[in-house]
């Protein structure tokens, strides 16, 4: 095998291994699963004040009331007479 | 994914790895968003029986991947106006006048009409048309289905947006790779700009990328916010993305920075491409192009050298006169510099062997090769058609396991153009009979008056749809569509990775909406073939689908929130790659074949034309809205209540227009109607027209299409041969002529009565 060879087959166990830890965290039931999202949360974690992924639209949403949802469903929030 | 930090053991043994908490009442659903093409994993929360609302995942790979568009989806598919019961046209094509009846009803009307049309003209006279990402999926059966009946002339928009990139990087090496971005060392990205509230996980990714010191080139006429963050900016002319790669191309082969050991093992037609090449010098690209030679040196060398790089997908390729060329030298340039197949380079992922793929669902093989052949576009436009794809059934198969891989579904469609010309009676054989499904095509395509004309030569029109779109308002049957927040969901990546994902349902779909498994389990029915469709629920077709992995699809979408095949690269080496000659064809056989330059090439502009001084590009949405979509919910809308052109102020002054006036777009094909919006970061001369615009509180019914007919872009986007890439047929987009006049005296169109579908008020 050669040098460039070897590269690639470590680089392919590195995948393997960061594809089954991810696979384990999407679990998060047992002990290693935990122990794998631990540490892909640490390893993707961003500093707050340096987070391009931060936005008010995103974080503060607090969904909508299933109640105004029926209500809007069936139109009652339209004026009567102003369509 | 990034390398594994160091970390304390003590800390996990002690932490608590809980969900994040839910309030009183509320239960949470793990669901994969459709509000795009993008499908981010995101969490809904479910309260009384509804989804109330929408959060990203609580997982760390996919956190944060959600934009405004997934949050505010319960209230849009809440809206009063969505379509929960199956409706019939009443009065003339296009009057706007429905009557509700049962499912029941429409299809035994639906089965006999579309059954006397095909005993009259043949299956190939209906034409079927999905917007394949968005629906959610139609899961392979509509291809089913009309593989079953007869009919190859099935189109979808991704015939102009990544399905026609698939088909086209198959003639290089064989299948459509995926950038493998957590540890690449350079991204290119051509026109593309990934933004938080749009392609969300794909700039997560590039800003990733970046944080960890990979480089970013950009090539955008627009100094974009991507342009404004990138390493090196290569500012060019709309549309001509194939010109700068020759200029690449040059640098790289005249300066040996390729990969020459993989270009003498791997590839075939070396010394031809870069005899193509020097048809190219710096000076020329510069011309066509607009760039600094020594920039366009300077970012060809960083792509070389920086190595593992990367050249994601993007549209704005699809979409230009040059598009096979264009896709056809980004093939070229991550093969010979040796980025394929390799950790931080393009991956080709091929499928997942656990489960049914969509290829293998669509059952492609029932279809008889004389019907194959009646593709519409086979003959003058092969490239993504079956004629064009049917020669990689031998090396798929050696390769991936399976004659037939339809990426992202748009490796064996009919050309859109030659499929609605033959619906306007100006084909070579007539098409009768046009379904489409969670698609507006009257808008999703090119040459709107040529779509207007085909639809209303139909003899029977049935539309799959949520809201009154301008498509479905001349159709025959409206037929009331479910959403991804009331039905499951396997997630195959549109069969373009290996990783799948399950989306569950997280309420019961309104009135008498159903899923498209539902519709085609009934169209079939309606055919007298039940057998087709033989599953009884959706959830047994999905068991079928995942039965490989040894788990129950309830089981799987329990515990297993994404579902990888084991990561392998440098397969080529044993298997070699799935092209006829087992190489890297950088000249392609199989163009050859079909009688096209094998070799890449560059289609200057046609002459210029005095009265269309701008050149304008199309296909860009606003942030709040996907395609034609969105338009209807108040919070979206209000982030954006008119469509907006842009230009800078030097041709804004030229064009004796300013800032906030509404004026016309025009060209030869027609004109759309915006507001001016001046931007100093467009170039000179450049227009950008956004994409899908209607308005749906406008007036319903042939003369307005609620706005289409003021708004909708697609009347600009010409399809006649000068604007066709000549491979595939798809329109040019990026670069047509046009002219920007004021509209005198005009305010926004005016919101005509029509009570019964009207927006309430807000």
């Amino acid at each position: 095998m050669s040098v460039e060879q070897k590269k690639v087959r470590k680089k392919e166990r590195s995948a393997r291994l960061a594809i089954w830890m991810a696979a384990r965290s999407s679990r998060n039931k047992t002990f290693l699963d935990r122990l794998c999202r631990k540490m892909i949360t640490k390893a993707t974690a961003v500093d707050p004040t340096k987070d391009f992924m931060r936005d008010d639209f995103v974080d503060n949403d607090q969904g909508f009331d299933p109640d105004e949802l029926d209500r809007y469903q069936r139109g009652e929030t339209a004026v009567v007479g102003q369509q | 994914m990034p390398a594994p930090v160091p970390f304390d053991p003590q800390e996990i043994v002690d932490a608590k790895y809980e969900e994040r908490p839910t309030r009183e009442g509320v239960t949470t659903k793990r669901m994969i968003c459709a509000a795009c093409d993008i499908a981010c994993s995101v969490v809904g929360e479910v309260q009384k029986g509804r989804v109330t609302k929408i959060r990203s995942s609580d997982n760390p790979i996919f956190k944060d991947n959600i934009c405004m568009k997934g949050i505010v989806a319960p209230k849009g598919l809440a809206h009063p106006n969505r379509i929960l019961h199956p409706l019939k046209r009443v009065g003339e094509r296009g009057s706007g006048k429905f009557e509700q009846v049962t499912w029941e009803e429409a299809m035994g009307d639906i089965g006999g009409r579309l059954k006397k049309i095909i005993a009259e003209y043949g299956p190939e006279a209906w034409a079927v048309s999905t917007s394949q990402w968005n629906t959610s999926t139609d899961h392979g059966l509509g291809r089913r289905v009309m593989n079953h009946v007869g009919s190859p002339n099935w189109i979808s928009g991704v015939a102009l947006c990544a399905g026609n990139t698939a088909a086209v990087n198959r003639f290089t090496y064989g299948w459509f790779p995926f950038g493998d971005f957590s540890s690449t060392n350079c991204i290119v990205l051509m026109g593309h700009n990934p933004r938080r509230h749009s392609w969300t996980p794909l700039y997560n990714s590039i800003r990733s990328a970046q944080a960890r010191g990979a480089k970013l080139i950009v090539m955008d006429p627009r100094r974009s916010s991507s342009a404004e963050r990138a390493d090196i900016w290569l500012p060019l002319k709309a549309g001509s993305d194939a010109a700068m790669m020759f200029g690449w191309l040059k640098v790289i082969i005249d300066e040996e920075l390729y990969d020459k050991e993989f270009v003498a093992n791997w590839t075939l037609g070396f010394e031809d491409l870069k005899e193509r090449v020097n048809e190219y010098p710096l000076e020329r690209v510069a011309e066509l192009t607009g760039c600094d030679p020594e920039m366009i040196a300077e970012a060809a060398r960083v792509y070389a050298t920086s190595g593992p790089s990367i050249i994601p997908w993007t549209p704005i390729t699809d979409m230009q006169r040059n598009s096979t060329s264009g896709i056809r030298l980004q093939t070229i340039l991550r093969s010979i510099c040796g980025y394929v197949d390799v950790p931080g380079g393009e991956l080709l992922q091929g499928f997942n062997p656990d489960i049914v793929n969509e290829s293998t669902v669509e059952m492609h093989h029932v279809l008889s090769d004389e019907q194959k052949l009646k593709q519409l576009g086979s003959k003058d436009h092969p490239a993504f058609t079956y004629r064009g794809q049917l020669a990689f059934r031998e090396p798929t198969q050696r390769v991936y396991g399976q004659e037939y891989a339809n990426l992202v579904t748009g490796c064996h469609m009919a050309t859109p153009s030659e499929t609605f010309r033959a619906m306007a009676g100006e084909g070579e054989y007539p098409v009768k009979a046009f379904f489409f499904l969670g698609n507006n095509p009257l808008m999703s395509y090119a040459n709107m008056p040529l779509i207007h004309k085909a639809m209303m030569n139909q003899d029977l029109i049935v539309s799959h749809e949520q809201f009154m779109t301008p498509s479905a308002q001349l159709a025959d049957y409206i037929l009331p569509a479910d959403s991804w927040l009331e039905r499951p969901w396997i997630h195959d990546m549109f069969g373009w990775m290996s990783t799948i994902r399950f989306s569950e349902k997280a309420m019961d779909p309104p009135g008498d909406c159903k899923s498209t498994f539902e519709f085609w389990k009934q169209i079939a029915g309606a055919l007298d073939m039940p057998e087709v469709v033989p599953w009884d629920t959706i959830e047994d077709f999905y068991d079928y689908r995942v039965a490989g992995t040894g788990k129950s699809f309830a089981d799987l979408i329990s515990d297993t929130e994404v579902y990888f095949k084991k990561p392998a690269f440098k397969t080529y080496e044993k298997t070699g790659f799935a092209t006829p000659s087992g190489k890297v064809e950088l000249k392609s056989s199989l163009l050859e074949e079909l009688g096209f330059d094998p070799l890449p090439y560059f289609r200057e502009d046609p002459p210029h034309d005095k009265d269309y001084p701008q050149k304008m590009f199309t296909g860009v949405r606003e942030d709040p809205y996907f395609q034609t979509g969105h338009r209807h919910i108040p919070e979206m809308r209000a982030r954006c209540p008119e469509p907006q052109i842009y230009l800078n102020e030097k041709t804004a002054k030229a064009a004796g227009v300013a800032e906030g006036d509404w004026v016309s777009v025009e060209n030869q094909l027609g004109s759309v109607k915006a507001i001016l919006a001046v931007k100093d970061a467009m170039p000179d001369d450049l227009v950008r027209v956004p994409h899908g615009w209607w308005k749906p509180e406008m007036k319903q019914g042939n003369g307005s299409l609620s706005g289409a007919w003021d708004y909708s872009d697609a009347q600009l986007c010409r399809d006649d041969p000068d604007y066709l890439d000549h491979e595939q047929g798809i329109p040019h987009l990026k670069g047509i002529p046009c002219r920007v006049v004021p509209l005198a005296a005009e305010g926004p169109a005016k919101a005509a009565s029509n009570a019964q579908h009207m927006e309430p008020a807000e």
